[in-house]
């Protein structure tokens, strides 16, 4: 294949082409082989949300890639994240594979931990419960089911003393999303998955989580895959961000993105940040409008 | 008079959905309670011949009043109310161990609801009247007959309500519990039916208050060897003309209502603070017995996972 220079924007790299899983030789975290998945095949609301995605996410020694998947309303970004979560009606995947670690996703599994956009904090939990639920469901003896619970309370920036024994309906937006983050964290899940975590709240706290995910992400060594309509939160928290198309949706392109520096507020004000969100601005706006 | 007091009153008063002191509310209450009073001594005073209404229809108000300590004292009020709760809570109780565990089933798999639902059509819209008489054919006379008819008139509305409400709690808690590694038995025992529980509970709530209706039927049915409850003591009460009498049971029995129904607010309260703000005694102590339980759980099941344990981190970083 011939191999024309890639395109650098700002911070970004925008590559030739979407890589295929055949061309990456270290080990694969994900791969998607011409995933297409249909609903209602056959009948009058038959929909397509994603045709023919292929992408492949690489092992990077001693941290995961945080991807982030951009794209106009509707282009079954979910699809793509739910298919790897495993979770239906997404899966299974009407046709083509979707691989994790090489192995076909079978169903959904702790190894991939996902982080919603709606409120999901089980409202007859305490917060210690909600973060420690995942490992009550391996059975874990209470005593140091607990002690590493509120490890990731305090990691989350939340109170132990005064929080752990709050229910959700109690906290605010980003207090609940903290503790929905903690809940998957505590897992050390190979994967993790947001769908959008933080487009429900306010600017500000916008701002802080992304520090905290960027910190706690380095710790984890996990690889993320992390869906939002801002292009600013994906350059900034991004590796790689993946731009889908219209529905139904595949990937156009993909692009590499410099790590940042410092702080999300910071990052934002520089020119070449501003370039790269310029660019995937234009292209999306572009892509609504011809939809 | 001063317009603009009154305006200022008014519009104080007629404010949508302006809350209440909980001073004020009792004593509204209160004067609903002395408004019907009055009404019901200034309709029934004076001589009997120049009453609004006869004596025969509606005794007054002292009058009714002082047959109270013969209702108490001779016709064992206290033992009465017992008989008749004990029948309600038995019935209600088989209709709950019986009724919440099919209609969980019923809400998680669709399955078994569709199978059910016929049967649930059928319970929630049987004629009750046309049920008493068979439940004596089958049960014979005395307790069991009063208790089965409180199952059967409760048991599909159980059913119907627990399936409702665990078919109500949203997709997304499913979702979250799979990928935090819950099995299916762990999504319904720790997911679903904690979340629907309390719905399951308040349904409950309020259906325990008609069951307390329908028993007064069941007992309003004559047989040989009949043994009290409220139902039967009106039913001797209309036979003898003891008017005052029946008046009194009228009034005892939302009393009653009223009490049952704030211990079980209680227990809401306490069973789910997250809904209704109380202070989790009793979720508490559910908790606390399930620890052995949980701790004998971990003994058998537990094994570090392989991604919790350090070995995992460092092959991932070799």
């Amino acid at each position: 294949m011939s191999q024309p220079p890639a395109q650098v924007i700002g911070m970004g790299t925008v590559l030739d082409h979407v890589r295929t899983p055949q061309e990456v030789l270290r080990p694969h975290v994900v791969e998607f082989r011409n995933v297409t998945k249909t609903y209602n095949a056959g009948k009058a609301d038959e929909f397509t949300a994603i045709r023919d995605v292929t992408f492949v996410v690489e092992d990077v020694v001693e941290k995961g890639e945080f991807i982030c998947v951009l794209g106009p309303s509707g282009c079954g970004k979910s699809t793509i994240l739910r298919s790897i979560a495993g979770l239906e009606p997404q899966h299974p995947a009407t046709s083509g594979e979707v691989l994790v670690l090489g192995q076909p996703v079978v169903g959904p599994g702790s190894d991939r931990g996902m982080v919603f956009q709606d409120y999901t904090s089980f409202d007859h939990r305490t917060v210690l419960e909600n973060v420690t639920f995942g490992l009550e469901c391996l059975h874990m003896p209470r005593k140091p089911r607990d002690e590493l619970g509120r490890e990731w309370i305090h990691k989350m920036g939340l109170n132990v003393g005064t929080d752990a024994h709050k229910y959700p309906h109690e906290l605010s937006g980003g207090m609940r999303q903290r503790v929905a983050i903690a809940r998957t964290l505590i897992l050390k899940p190979r994967i993790i998955l947001m769908d959008e975590p933080f487009g429900a709240l306010d600017p500000l706290t916008r701002l802080n989580m992304q520090d905290l995910l960027v910190k706690l992400w380095k710790e984890v060594q996990a690889t993320v895959f992390f869906i939002t309509h801002s292009i600013e939160e994906a350059v900034f928290l991004g590796d790689r961000v993946y731009l889908m198309s219209n529905s139904p949706g595949t990937i156009l392109e993909e692009l590499k993105i410099e790590p940042a520096t410092s702080s999300a507020n910071e990052m934002q004000r520089q020119p070449k940040f501003l370039e790269a969100v310029y660019y995937i601005r234009d292209k999306i706006t572009k892509l609504e409008s011809n939809q | 008079m001063n317009s603009s007091f009154l305006d200022r009153l008014l519009r104080n008063w007629l404010t949508l959905r302006k809350p209440v002191s909980r001073l004020q509310a009792v004593g509204l209450g209160v004067a609903c309670i002395l408004l019907c009073l009055t009404g019901w001594w200034l309709i029934t005073h004076g001589a009997n011949e120049s009453r609004l209404v006869g004596p025969l229809t509606l005794p007054s108000p002292a009058e009714t009043f002082s047959k109270f300590s013969e209702l108490w004292n001779d016709f064992a009020l206290t033992r009465n109310v017992l008989v008749t709760l004990r029948r309600v809570s038995i019935g209600f109780a088989l209709a709950l161990m019986v009724g919440i565990p099919i209609g969980v089933t019923a809400g998680c798999f669709p399955r078994v609801h569709a199978f059910l639902s016929p049967l649930i059509m059928i319970g929630r819209n049987v004629p009750l009247a046309a049920v008493l008489p068979l439940m004596i054919f089958i049960f014979g006379a005395g307790e069991k007959n009063k208790v089965m008819f409180i199952f059967v008139a409760s048991v599909a509305f159980v059913i119907s309500d627990a399936a409702r409400a665990i078919m109500d709690v949203s997709a997304r808690y499913i979702d979250t519990a799979y990928t935090l590694g819950a099995s299916r038995w762990q999504t319904i025992s720790k997911v679903l039916v904690p979340l629907a529980a309390p719905t399951i509970f308040s349904a409950c709530r309020q259906m325990f208050g008609l069951a307390f209706g329908y028993i007064m039927l069941a007992e309003s049915i004559k047989i040989a060897d009949e043994v009290g409850g409220l139902g039967y003591q009106i039913q001797i009460f209309q036979r003898r003309g003891f008017r005052e009498h029946i008046y009194l049971i009228i009034l005892v029995i939302p009393m009653v209502a009223l009490v049952i129904d704030q211990v079980l607010a209680w227990i809401q309260r306490q069973l789910f603070p997250h809904m209704h703000g109380g202070d989790g005694m009793l979720r508490s102590l559910v908790r606390i017995t399930l620890i052995p339980w949980e701790s004998l759980k971990s003994l058998v099941f537990y094994r570090t996972p392989v991604s919790l344990s350090s070995a995992a981190t460092e092959e991932r970083l070799k």
